[in-house]
């Protein structure tokens, strides 16, 4: 159920076209902090048991917190922005899908996880690309 | 030629770029924060996200619950494994007693060093757990997620050194070719560390004691700009 309405892609005022320009900017602001959590990043993955939907599904890698920042801003950050609706849609599903923003992860070289997955969620927002809760037609 | 390359001027560039690369990265790293008054993430010394323990458990048993509640706890082999390895990076080229002939030929001081024979077991002890790393790279599925090729050369960066200097300590092979590779790692590794992923060196310690977030070690006040 949940997966469901979660792939169903809310309608917003903002419809196909994308604003890289934007995402830049925002990229941008937060620009050393996805750098340096990048470089830090030692690819060790022992952040995977803190995250509570990595072991609640079958110790899945894509749930680990690290998989799911490389694969939303980091993935942002390395194409400049440059990125269209369906890649936006791939990011929303791990950052609001494969992510509940509970701030349990804990990464051993201290990098803010739940900070930078919060950011690629602010980033999807403002291109209109989000999860839709409500029923269809229930607006 | 190479051999005198290697022992004579790349030693010194190895050496300059290894510090001011770090000196450049620490430094930017400090300008790209900043420091606030608030302790954002202030917490009591019982509370925050390791506190499952009651006072009744008593001082030991709080440490072994937050030990068993850490990362310790759930990967207590890997992490043993990352603390040998990570030490004996450091402790075993510093107290190399070829080392330190050379450092005192050089310089006329040196620090101490350890029997030849105690280096060469922690040097095998170092390569087993350079090994383990590579296979938990190659075979875990949830490190395979992450890995990219920079994880492989960083590692061969770190162990490259270890098993020439272990070649050429037992004289396996051309002495000469071996000592003069061993020499050519020794500085790559040292250059690369500014440069690639082997910056956890010292961004570990700047995310972990001095940015403030939830996990912060010590008391982390500084904020990214």
């Amino acid at each position: 159920m949940l997966d469901r309405a979660l792939t169903e892609v809310a309608a917003s005022g903002k419809t196909t076209a994308v604003d890289t320009a934007e995402i830049k900017h925002m990229l941008d602001r937060h620009k050393a902090k996805i750098k340096i959590s990048l470089r830090a990043c030692v690819h060790c993955s022992l952040c995977a048991e803190s995250c509570f939907l990595y072991t609640s599904h079958h110790r899945d890698p894509r749930y680990m917190p690290a998989y799911k920042f490389i694969h939303s801003t980091g993935l942002l950050y390395k194409k400049k922005g440059k990125v269209d609706r369906a890649c936006l849609e791939k990011i929303r599903d791990i950052v609001w899908q494969d992510c509940v923003l509970c701030t349990r992860c804990y990464c051993i070289c201290g990098i803010d996880i739940p900070g930078l997955i919060s950011l690629a969620r602010s980033i999807c927002r403002s291109q209109g690309v989000y999860p839709d809760f409500t029923v269809s037609g229930e607006r | 030629m190479l051999y005198n390359l290697a022992q004579g001027p790349l030693v010194w560039v190895a050496f300059i770029l290894f510090v001011a690369g770090s000196v450049y990265q620490v430094t930017r790293l400090l300008a790209l924060t900043r420091k606030t008054e608030a302790h954002r993430w202030g917490r009591t010394p019982d509370a925050g996200p390791l506190s499952g323990t009651r006072p009744a458990d008593g001082l030991s048993g709080r440490w072994t619950a937050r030990l068993r509640l850490s990362i310790a706890g759930t990967q207590p082999l890997t992490i043993g494994v990352t603390v040998i390895f990570h030490t004996l990076l450091f402790l075993v080229p510093l107290f190399l007693l070829a080392h330190n002939i050379l450092v005192d030929e050089a310089w006329g001081f040196s620090l101490f060093a350890v029997r030849e024979k105690l280096s060469d077991y922690l040097t095998w002890l170092f390569l087993a757990c350079a090994l383990f790393f590579l296979l938990r790279r190659m075979l875990l599925a949830r490190v395979r997620a992450l890995s990219s090729f920079q994880d492989y050369y960083i590692l061969f960066l770190a162990a490259a050194p270890f098993a020439s200097g272990f070649l050429a300590y037992h004289q396996i092979f051309d002495y000469r070719m071996v000592i003069t590779l061993h020499m050519l790692l020794g500085e790559l590794m040292l250059v690369s560390i500014p440069f690639t992923r082997i910056a956890h060196m010292f961004l570990f310690f700047v995310l972990r004691f001095l940015v403030a977030h939830e996990y912060s070690l010590g008391s982390g006040r500084r904020v990214w700009r």
